[in-house]
């Protein structure tokens, strides 16, 4: 298992390293002039103007020289300053990823405690009231737009009932009690969400074990109904269900842009955006770098959870 | 219905307005004094804004004064009125040489920053010189100071600023937006914890999350009690960019004031809350404008068509049909910049081509030009510039224009710009509050904008610009931006259809509180440096 873990660490390193150069390369192939991004609506035509940023920004050296300079700052844990607002790129991104972080713990946390228990129990109850109710509930959750279930939320919690805020956060290092105030909607909006799709997934994969021999032969064994399931059978249902989450997860903290213009939130979705929208190359370079670098590190935390829920996993077995 | 609207919106003139606010003073002064309320001291004002803060340092970032949270903490050397005129501020007197080369800025004594420094000439003086350095002021703050060649300390409280060329102009190019004044001695903190002279305190900064202010106990101005304004404590800033998850904020209790609402939401928001909410309109922030690729391509300034091709679009173009779809009734259309809202309106200016499709058809069946290619183009962030786009490209291929419409960000559009990859651009600008902002940006051949975004070039515009800027007596200049303007018109390069206008909203219990044109922080004698709670409203 070490050695296992070495390996797939090791194999990070390129992964990462040709992560920057797609990163730095997508950053500096967006249309638009940087300094004229950064004069908003207004011309900076001013050639002494332009030759101070120019030089303060490091955008009069050859572009090589410019991504060598920016990596070799990240390999030393330094992103830089935003261009807009002067602040160090990890102060600017710390501030967001804990809210996004927050919420995609609790989304996805959400989605499973719904999931994996009405999946499973949809699948042994086949054809069962419990499993059409399962089913017609997960298919809702498809068909719905996380945005509509998320207006219709706010319109029937907030403003009919006034019983949840509509939007805004609060950090639990702040206020724990507040903050799951304020995470309760766009949590429940994404969990809905998520929760539907997992539930037809482990109820699909559960159905595929239930029919397998060993669960025959742990049945003719004598083993109670519970065990089976629970133990055995689900165990292995949950390969899938663990893939899927974990893509789920990361693409979750990538953030959801609509979900947090919906609720204010201010998580790092909307960060990378609004800073495409001003070309500040450091925190898009930084904020798409952690993204594809949590990418890469769920994976394999997923690849690791396979080994210890199926131990044949990676041994070519 | 208990909206409340400023004199503008209402269409009352200088007159009638000043003879409202006359009467209204002879009733108030009359009233004995224990039957008139006193504003209530205290309480925080929770304002949700469309846009946040780019920066903290008040001299590389802008404050864009009608919507960021950061605003509170700062202002100009000048002050500015609901009505737009330039009045004391930080400054109580100014004056200006014969010959237009020299200003004197005599500042109010006892102004202090947040620091507790005295707001001086030598403070005056830094602060230009910081916002002048190329590496550090931000352009459009910049710009505003590049007349100034030399700035001479007089005493603790006069100030000569020296200029390069004479200006009528110049007072209003140092009030709050975009110059803003910084404590020296907090410099090296600017990025952090900046320290103005506003009516508010810098608490702290969350962006795109929570802006958090509180009460400076020492601004100079002072409330009807006698004592400092402004009423209120504190003040936390929310900015949410979408327009409707504003207005949700108000309607469930959780912020108590907006600002930018939908022009789509405002008539039945009005119908259904007005026991709850007041709303108050600034009939113009800034003023909508299609601008025609006059550089280069058929449309321009040098082409032998360009003209006649030009007054096609503007024949194309229904104000009408914008009014309703764009600005959902609410704007006022116009054939200059300033709408009857503004000082600045222009009521003699000739409008250009009237809409008439037919005559752009036959124009371009004269010139073989049928289904002509043109490309719309406007800013994504904007709805009235996208709404505007599309319209404006459904009325085109009305007249026979073969149109395309496209939005794009702000850098990608400049790039286009730049490059003159476009035809009509669908945009809206916000003005300094001094029109020869507008004008010599906008309109004169030299102007920065001008030349990247219009290549409108015109001598006699030019000399009518240039002599506006020297002439110290506003009806004089008025005329002859008249004349501008009914040039700009004929010529259709830049063709202004309709005034900005802005609607905000906040709950029935806030009182003495009215945006302008200033935006909602920085008007002398109103806006949030009055505004205070009532609670038996």
């Amino acid at each position: 298992m070490l050695i296992y873990t070495i390996n797939r660490l090791l194999q990070l390193i390129p992964v990462v390293f040709v992560l920057t150069v797609v990163v730095f390369g997508f950053v500096h192939a967006l249309p638009g002039d940087l300094i004229d991004a950064m004069g908003g609506t207004e011309s900076i035509d001013d050639p002494e103007v332009r030759a101070a940023l120019e030089k303060e920004l490091g955008l009069d050296q050859p572009i090589v020289v410019q991504y060598w300079l920016w990596l070799e700052k990240v390999v030393q844990g330094d992103f830089g300053n935003s261009l807009i607002t002067r602040r160090p790129v990890a102060t600017e991104l710390l501030e967001r990823i804990p809210a996004t972080a927050y919420l995609a713990v609790v989304g996805i946390g959400l989605s499973l405690l719904i999931a994996i228990p009405l999946g499973t129990i949809a699948a042994v109850r086949r054809n069962s009231i419990t499993d059409y109710t399962a089913q017609i509930t997960s298919l809702i959750g498809i068909s719905i737009p996380e945005f509509w279930f998320a207006i219709l939320s706010i319109l029937v919690f907030s403003l009919y009932f006034n019983l949840l805020p509509s939007s805004g956060y609060v950090g639990p290092g702040e206020d724990f009690g507040l903050s799951i105030w304020y995470l309760i909607l766009p949590a429940v909006a994404i969990g809905f969400r998520q929760a539907a799709y997992t539930t037809r997934l482990t109820r699909s994969s559960m159905l595929d074990e239930i029919g397998k021999d060993y669960v025959i032969t742990h049945r003719s064994l004598g083993l109670s109904e519970r065990k089976v399931i629970y133990k055995y059978t689900l165990r292995n249902a949950l390969i899938p269900t663990i893939t899927i989450s974990g893509l789920q997860f990361a693409n979750l903290l990538g953030g959801t842009v609509v979900l947090e213009t919906i609720f204010s939130w201010p998580g790092i979705g909307l960060t990378i955006y609004q800073a495409i929208q001003l070309r500040d190359y450091p925190v898009i370079q930084a904020g798409i770098l952690f993204l594809g670098f949590m990418v890469v590190i769920i994976n394999l935390l997923v690849d690791l959870l396979y080994r210890v829920l199926n131990p044949r996993v990676g041994t070519g077995t | 219905m208990s909206n409340v609207r400023n004199n503008w919106a209402n269409g009352l003139n200088r007159r009638e307005f000043l003879a409202a606010s006359a009467a209204a003073g002879v009733m108030a002064a009359g009233m004995p004094a224990t039957a008139r309320a006193m504003p209530k001291r205290g309480g925080t004002l929770r304002f949700a804004t469309r846009v946040d803060g780019s920066g903290l340092d008040l001299h590389r970032s802008l404050a864009y004064y009608v919507s960021n949270p950061l605003a509170g903490i700062t202002q100009g050397l000048l002050d500015i009125d609901q009505k737009m005129n330039i009045v004391p501020g930080v400054a109580e007197e100014w004056e200006v040489s014969k010959d237009l080369m020299r200003y004197t800025f005599r500042l109010r004594k006892g102004v202090e920053y947040h620091d507790g420094a005295d707001v001086d000439a030598e403070s005056v003086k830094w602060n230009f010189e910081r916002i002048l350095d190329p590496a550090i002021g931000f352009a459009f703050t910049r710009s505003s100071l590049l007349d100034v060649d030399r700035m001479e300390v007089d005493s603790k409280h006069i100030i000569h600023i020296h200029l390069k060329r004479p200006s009528a102009v110049f007072a209003g190019n140092v009030v709050y937006y975009p110059v803003n004044l910084m404590s020296p001695a907090s410099v090296d903190q600017a990025d952090t914890n900046p320290v103005g002279c506003g009516p508010f305190k810098y608490v702290s900064w969350k962006r795109y999350a929570k802006t958090e202010l509180v009460r400076f106990e020492n601004y100079f101005e002072t409330g009807e009690d006698g004592k400092p304004l402004p009423y209120l404590d504190a003040i936390e800033g929310y900015p949410k960019r979408d327009d409707s998850v504003r207005l949700t904020s108000l309607r469930s209790g959780e912020v108590d004031l907006i600002e930018n609402m939908s022009y789509f939401d405002v008539p039945d928001f009005r119908r259904d809350y007005a026991d709850r909410f007041n709303t108050w309109d600034v009939a113009q922030v800034g003023g909508a404008h299609f601008n025609i690729n006059a550089k280069s391509g058929p449309f321009a300034m040098d082409a032998p068509d360009g003209k006649l091709l030009r007054q096609a679009v503007a024949h194309a173009i229904d104000r009408q049909a914008i009014h309703e779809a764009v600005f959902n009734g609410l704007s006022e259309a116009t054939h200059s910049y300033y709408t009857s809202a503004s000082p600045w309106h222009m009521p003699d200016v000739k409008p250009g081509p009237e809409y008439d499709p037919e005559k752009s058809r036959f124009i371009l069946r004269k010139l073989n030009m049928e289904n002509m290619p043109i490309a719309v183009v406007a800013r994504t962030e904007f709805q009235y510039m996208r709404n505007g786009g599309e319209i404006l490209h459904a009325m085109l291929m009305d007249a026979g224009f073969g149109a395309t419409n496209e939005v794009f960000d702000n850098p990608a559009l400049r790039a286009k710009y730049s490059k003159d990859d476009w035809g009509i651009d669908s945009t809206a600008t916000s003005y300094r509050f001094e029109p020869d902002g507008w004008y010599s940006r906008w309109i004169h051949s030299q102007g920065d904008e001008g030349k990247l975004r219009v290549g409108f070039k015109n001598e006699r515009c030019d000399q009518l610009i240039e002599e506006a800027k020297l002439t110290l007596d506003n009806n004089l200049r008025k005329e002859m931006y008249t004349e501008v303007d009914s040039i700009v018109n004929d010529e259709a390069a830049l063709i202004c259809h309709h005034g900005v206008p802005l609607t905000t909203a906040g709950v029935n219990s806030l009182k003495g509180y009215a945006p302008a044109i200033a935006g909602p922080y920085s008007w002398s004698g109103g806006g949030i440096r009055t505004a205070h709670f009532d609670d038996a409203a």
